[in-house]
């Protein structure tokens, strides 16, 4: 593109067309930040189930801190090896929606571990605000799965306010499975195909 | 009657540069160039000029070990994108 002088059409057409490339060429990785984390929350899911099952150990319970962790190291990782080339104003609505949900699931996890709170049901706080967050996101991108896997999940969050016990932690997975795991794959494939059409326009 | 076209965004680069960040909270030097397909010397002078009027916040930061240059619009250069295009439409309409 040169430096020219543009009449009044050209100059209409130019700004249509780069806003339309624009929002074309945004890339989207959402898709594998959500299967990370649904995957890490599944098998962690899954292993405190059998640890504490078999063992009657409570202290596993801990394990549930690895979630966090492999998310933050995670996110690290993605940062450094893919740049974000462009932020758009619904990356930061979905990043700020995500923000507080994580802050909040984090000091409902504190206060149910380690403080009086006890008897919070935790499995249920957490599994309530993940699916919000996955709600708003998918309403927010316009992306069905998303909401759908979300809204499936809210649903069965509120199983976890009359199960208790080692069933409750089966539940908490398969409700990461609908809400991450599943939209995850959906997303993932549609991005990776919105990357082949775009490669092929080229 | 016909509106004034403000000079500095009646070029091809500088209202390219000015219509993506538009759409974008921020957009980095290198998607820029990838999307308006322009020179890194020229585009970094017409990055410069749309700058120093104020109409773009330019930030120098590193992704790792490598240099990024981020853009983005201020409220004076969101106000003169607005203007341009209101002018625009008078001389649309005119011929129409």
């Amino acid at each position: 593109m040169e430096n020219k002088k543009l009449n009044e059409k050209e100059s209409l057409e130019l700004i249509a067309r780069m806003i339309r490339n624009t929002h074309e060429n945004l890339e989207t990785r959402g898709g594998k930040s959500m299967l990370v984390n649904g995957y890490t929350t599944f098998l962690t899911s899954i292993v405190i189930y059998f640890l504490v099952g078999y063992t009657h150990n409570p202290y596993y319970h801990l394990l549930w801190f690895i979630i966090p962790v492999v998310g933050i190291i995670w996110k690290y990782i993605d940062k450094r090896s893919h740049p974000q080339k462009v932020t758009t104003y619904i990356d930061r609505v979905v990043g700020y929606v995500w923000m507080v949900a994580g802050i909040i699931v984090w000091l409902s996890a504190c206060a149910a571990f380690f403080s009086v709170f006890s008897m919070l049901p935790i499995l249920f706080v957490v599994a309530l605000m993940i699916n919000t967050a996955t709600i708003i996101t998918g309403l927010v991108i316009k992306f069905k799965a998303l909401t759908i896997g979300g809204s499936a999940g809210i649903l069965l969050s509120f199983s976890l306010l009359i199960i208790f016990g080692l069933k409750s932690i089966l539940i908490f997975a398969l409700i990461f499975l609908l809400c991450m795991i599943i939209p995850g794959h959906i997303l993932q494939y549609a991005e990776k195909k919105k990357r082949l059409k775009s490669r092929a326009y080229v | 009657m016909f509106k004034e076209l403000d000079p500095l965004l009646h070029s091809e680069l500088r209202l390219a540069v000015m219509s993506i960040l538009i759409s974008v909270e921020e957009a980095d030097f290198v998607f820029i160039k990838e999307q308006t397909k322009a020179t890194s010397g020229n585009l970094s002078v017409q990055i410069d000029k749309l700058s120093k009027a104020g109409y773009i916040e330019i930030t120098k930061t590193f992704k790792g070990k490598m240099p990024q240059t981020l853009c983005r619009l201020t409220p004076i250069g969101r106000q003169a994108f607005e203007n341009y295009i209101e002018a625009l439409k008078s001389y649309i309409g005119n011929i129409g």
